[in-house]
């Protein structure tokens, strides 16, 4: 079986590095292509092994699962330029936050009757084989490509099938999680370098307790609230450390954050399903433009509403 | 079933006492908390009225004593000549002269359960004579309704039977156990005066549902019910409140979009000052 990836940022290194490391993937039955090379990942899957190509449709035609690594803006462009190449047997594997499999499904109907497509929504950590990852499997995806999916993922770590309805919420938890525990052990090193612990020891000690106490409530059949109370001893100090976190609303931070990023990706898929698609909207020019442009909540501004096509916004 | 307790010869007899239904109890003082006590015991059915006396300087709080059947005095040493089990339930500044006054009459057998707050066992032992079996307890309010919540912590010379005795007692009133006595204050700022934060809380639920619509007086019944039923899970289950909690939140659903709310609003933070706060208090309040 051959991996393809769409894509050679972040997603598509994380992923690549991830099944090489697990042995479910040789690197060279992996391909990754991307009109840009000089993305700091390119080198890196090249040291892989990893086949780099700035064709897209080489790619296509080299894998069998083909996962669309890009930003979800750019998925319809991709659709468009590779979908004659889709065939039968390609399972077409979506990771793009808000990208709903009928968008997908329609835009490949106009070449492949029926294509198979699974939206995946995983998260960073599957590069150190430690990922969360959930996928709902589209209409004409058979139970076996689902599978197979599950088998590639739950290789770089946790996998699990869901209703397409709940991979917003997803995304909110597990796939921004990481940044929401990196931003956690920044502030939590800093605690440690104001209280004098050298920086290093303070990030490894942080690091390792967070690890731990993960592993434990995996582990455990207990509630986190029962694990808490474990490690607070009456009177003691974390109890009073504790005591702080919940004064500065520290649970309800997290789920705001939560909800936030849940909101924003269907905000996102919102935006995508207004696409209009113009023939010069391929050019290389373009998507340099669509990468610069970061939607932002007070300026919906959008290459795909509904203007014509030589109104460009910038 | 003495001895397998540890129990000594007059322990046992007053244990006894209590099972007959013989056991003298005594009250000096006559305020609230007394009274609270007094009723819970009563409802219990575990001691008749007739072997209740309470003391007061005024007939004020004695009325009501008097009209459950209780006999009542105003002098505070009719009451340990004639009781043996005595609760010292004065204002807190008021005992130190109350001991002096009653200390004559105090004997071996007497066991006397100080309800005052702040007031150490260290000191009560000081003021009364040596040797005399003491401890020290802390209820509140819903003992009336036998489901209070007390702790009770013994002095030096109070032994097994004693405690066995006074815990076999107040559990007729609801939750009781033994502490050491430094939780006392602990248990002040918890159920002492957490007996308050809940009859807010409880009102505050209520008046979200009079603005949603309903009626006060069947929203205030709901809102009690609630929390009693809430509580009564949590007792029977055994299970760890974040696990019950969670039981009830359907994802999406009304719970947790309620219960974000009181995150947003810190409401675990606030208790927590609180019952930090009662329990200083107490603290400072028994160093005066």
């Amino acid at each position: 079986m051959s991996v393809g990836f769409i894509g050679a940022g972040q997603l598509a290194f994380a992923l690549a590095r991830g099944f090489t490391a697990a042995g479910i993937l040789a690197a060279h039955k992996i391909t990754a292509s991307s009109p840009d090379t000089d993305l700091p990942t390119v080198s890196g899957l090249r040291k892989m092994g990893v086949n780099f190509t700035v064709s897209n449709k080489d790619t296509v035609k080299s894998s069998d699962v083909l996962f669309l690594a890009v930003k979800p803006p750019i998925i319809p462009f991709i659709l468009e330029e590779v979908g004659p190449d889709i065939e039968p047997r390609h399972i077409v594997v979506s990771c793009a936050a808000g990208v709903t499999i009928s968008s997908i499904e329609k835009k490949l109907s106009t070449f492949c009757p029926t294509p198979k497509v699974i939206r995946c929504m995983t998260n960073t950590p599957v590069i150190v084989r430690e990922g969360a990852t959930v996928y709902a499997t589209g209409t004409h995806a058979d139970v076996e490509d689902g599978k197979l999916l599950e088998q590639l993922m739950a290789s770089v770590g946790f996998c699990t099938e869901v209703e397409e309805d709940l991979i917003d919420a997803v995304t909110g938890l597990s796939g921004s999680g990481p940044a929401y525990a990196f931003t956690a052990l920044d502030a939590l090193a800093d605690g440690g370098v104001k209280m004098g612990l050298p920086r290093r020891l303070a990030v490894r000690l942080g690091a390792q307790a967070l690890l731990g106490a993960a592993k434990m409530l995996l582990e455990s059949e207990q509630h986190p609230g029962q694990l808490k109370d474990n490690v607070c001893s009456p009177g003691g100090a974390t109890i009073h450390a504790l005591h702080f976190l919940e004064s500065g609303g520290f649970r309800s931070l997290l789920i705001n954050a939560v909800e936030a990023s849940c909101i924003r990706t269907r905000e996102l898929q919102h935006v995508a399903d207004q696409e209009k698609i113009s023939p010069a909207a391929i050019k290389k020019t373009l998507l340099d433009k669509v990468k610069m442009e970061s939607p932002s909540l007070s300026s919906k501004v959008s290459l795909f509403t509904n203007k014509s096509p030589s109104s460009k916004k910038n | 079933w003495g001895r397998g307790l540890g129990v000594t010869g007059r322990g046992r007899a007053a244990m006894e006492a209590v099972e007959s239904r013989e056991l003298r109890v005594g009250f000096v003082g006559a305020g609230r908390m007394a009274a609270g006590l007094a009723r819970g015991l009563l409802r219990a059915g575990r001691v008749p009225a007739s072997n209740i006396l309470a003391s007061a300087p005024s007939d004020k709080n004695l009325d009501a004593w008097r009209e459950s059947g209780c006999r009542t005095t105003h002098c505070n040493l009719e009451v340990l000549q004639d009781t043996t089990l005595v609760f010292l339930a004065t204002k807190p500044h008021i005992l130190p002269g109350v001991l002096q006054e009653i200390r004559p009459a105090v004997g071996p057998h007497h066991i006397v359960v100080s309800m005052a707050a702040g007031v150490s066992l260290q000191t009560l032992q000081r003021l009364l004579p040596a040797g005399t079996k003491v401890l020290r307890m802390m209820p509140n309010l819903p003992c009336v309704v036998q489901a209070g919540a007390m702790v009770f912590a013994r002095g030096s010379t109070a032994g097994d039977g004693e405690a066995a005795l006074l815990k076999n007692l107040l559990s007729s009133c609801g939750l009781c156990e033994e502490v050491p006595e430094s939780y006392i204050n602990i248990h002040t700022g918890l159920s002492g005066s957490g007996v308050a934060y809940v009859y807010l809380f409880a009102e505050a639920l209520a008046e979200g549902a009079v603005k949603m619509g309903m009626p006060i007086g069947l929203a205030s019944r709901i809102a009690a019910q609630t929390l009693l039923g809430a509580a009564k899970m949590m007792l029977e289950t055994g299970e760890h409140p974040a696990k019950l909690r969670g039981d009830v939140c359907t994802p999406g659903g009304t719970t947790i979009h309620a219960l974000h709310q009181l995150e947003k609003g810190a409401l675990r933070a606030t208790v927590m000052n609180a019952v930090e706060a009662a329990t200083n208090r107490a603290c400072d309040v028994a160093k005066d």
